[in-house]
């Protein structure tokens, strides 16, 4: 039996000319407690301005090879009674090991996530782009201007120590450190 | 200060911080065993900003007695400790977690709102330091009490056993200290039958809200913080161990 419950994708941003980044993803049952989740596991520490979390299947994504082999997806028009909407755009970019990236892009407005993602394809640049995400804005919770201060801003005031700063580290590698000579001398 | 004021000062000192230190141990103790990664993580958070609280106390009451915190917490037996009985009740189940610190949580908020107006300063801009991250805990333990109080039948009655399980307990957490009207006339504190009022308007209706029903008012579990359960002495021998092999002059 899976346990698990659903995946939400993470989107965070850290400065304020940045757009949100996707940081990794969580568990939740629902969005608001993705939130509090991605809170806890993401951004204890760093800086962060602004939480986005998406249910990751609504996320609907395509790499640059899938767009270049196949276009079925767009097979299906959208419903053309269908309401529009918003849809938040994201790629993935760059190439090269702990620098890939997936960022938001823009909005479009579409019926379908079909058409989302073919506004996607038109609107925004392609440079460096190698997987596209579209999702429908309505699934996407957000964090509000007014959680930073209880969500974010405590993190300032926290010392983050690394491990090796701890002294007992220090003493028990001088106590390793100290047995292996004994272990020398012995031999 | 007076010499009375200040030694009511460095009592509420200690008996805040020793509620925050023996709660942040006992949600400590779901590090690795909480019933999902995600919430092992978010717990784990809670205790850590908890045992800051009590850091944060403890570095005031050091100002007024000159105590050393490592000393105080890792070097005084159970009888000496101040804190209530709600804190020092085994983890229980999740919902017996979640619904503690959810009444912790509260009550904490209503005394940490007026305690940031305290005329004692250090305390003052302590309590608006500790209170931002307390709108945290209170969202993450509402947003689990709903869930569980809404949740599956089961969910339910685990949830329903602890609040009225925990209720007589929670409620001590509003019994003034002996030298409390020193500090509430002093400004220092604010009165405890108005923390009281305020933690019984919030988390009545919420309760409620949450599919819940509110235990009737019954005197608190002890009157006295020098009445305690039988768990803290075995959480401090735990607590404690290692400190104790060493010594207190051992630096870490």
């Amino acid at each position: 039996m899976d346990t698990q419950w659903p995946r939400y994708e993470v989107f965070e941003k850290e400065r304020p000319d940045w757009p949100h980044r996707n940081a990794g993803s969580v568990h939740a049952p629902d969005g608001e407690m993705a939130l509090l989740n991605a809170r806890d596991v993401f951004v204890r520490r760093p800086n962060c301005l602004s939480l986005w979390v998406v249910p990751s299947d609504q996320v609907f994504s395509k790499t640059i090879q899938e767009l270049a082999e196949d276009d079925s997806w767009w097979s299906a028009p959208a419903d053309a009674s269908a309401a529009v909407e918003k849809y938040l755009a994201f790629q993935k970019q760059g190439q090269r090991a702990g620098e890939t990236f997936v960022i938001h892009a823009g909005e479009v407005e579409a019926r379908s996530l079909a058409e989302a993602m073919s506004r996607a394809l038109e609107t925004f640049s392609h440079e460096n782009v190698f997987v596209w995400w579209v999702c429908p804005d309505r699934t996407v919770t957000k964090s509000e201007a007014d959680d930073a201060p209880s969500m974010f801003e405590p993190a300032h005031s926290k010392t983050y120590r690394q491990p090796n700063t701890y002294r007992v580290v220090t003493q028990m590698q001088q106590l390793k450190t100290g047995l292996a000579l004994i272990g020398e001398e012995e031999e | 200060m007076r010499p009375d004021v200040e030694r009511a000062v460095a009592a509420q000192l200690l008996a805040m911080a020793d509620d925050e230190l023996i709660l942040g141990h006992r949600d400590s103790e779901w590090t690795g065993h909480a019933p999902i990664l995600e919430e092992d993580i978010a717990l784990s958070n809670i205790a850590q900003d908890e045992l800051g609280h009590a850091i944060l106390w403890h570095n005031l009451r050091k100002e007024v007695t000159g105590d050393e915190p490592d000393v105080v917490v890792f070097w005084r037996d159970a009888q000496a400790y101040r804190s209530v009985q709600l804190v020092e009740l085994p983890k229980g189940d999740y919902a017996f977690t979640i619904v503690r610190q959810y009444l912790f949580d509260a009550a904490e908020m209503a005394r940490l709102t007026r305690l940031a107006g305290s005329g004692y300063r250090p305390i003052a801009e302590a309590a608006a330091k500790i209170r931002t991250e307390e709108i945290y805990h209170v969202r993450h333990t509402s947003a689990w009490m709903k869930r569980l109080g809404l949740g599956t039948e089961e969910s339910h009655r685990r949830t329903q056993t602890a609040l009225d399980e925990l209720w007589t307990f929670a409620l001590q957490l509003f019994v003034p200290l002996p030298d409390e009207t020193l500090l509430v006339a002093a400004g220092v504190v604010p009165n405890a039958d108005e923390v009281q009022a305020a933690w019984e308007e919030t988390v009545a209706p919420f309760l409620r809200h949450a599919g819940l029903i509110v235990p009737r008012t019954r005197p608190p579990i002890a009157l006295s913080r020098e009445q305690h359960t039988q768990h803290l002495a075995a959480l401090l021998a735990e607590m404690q161990e290692v400190a104790r092999l060493e010594g207190p002059e051992v630096k870490w």
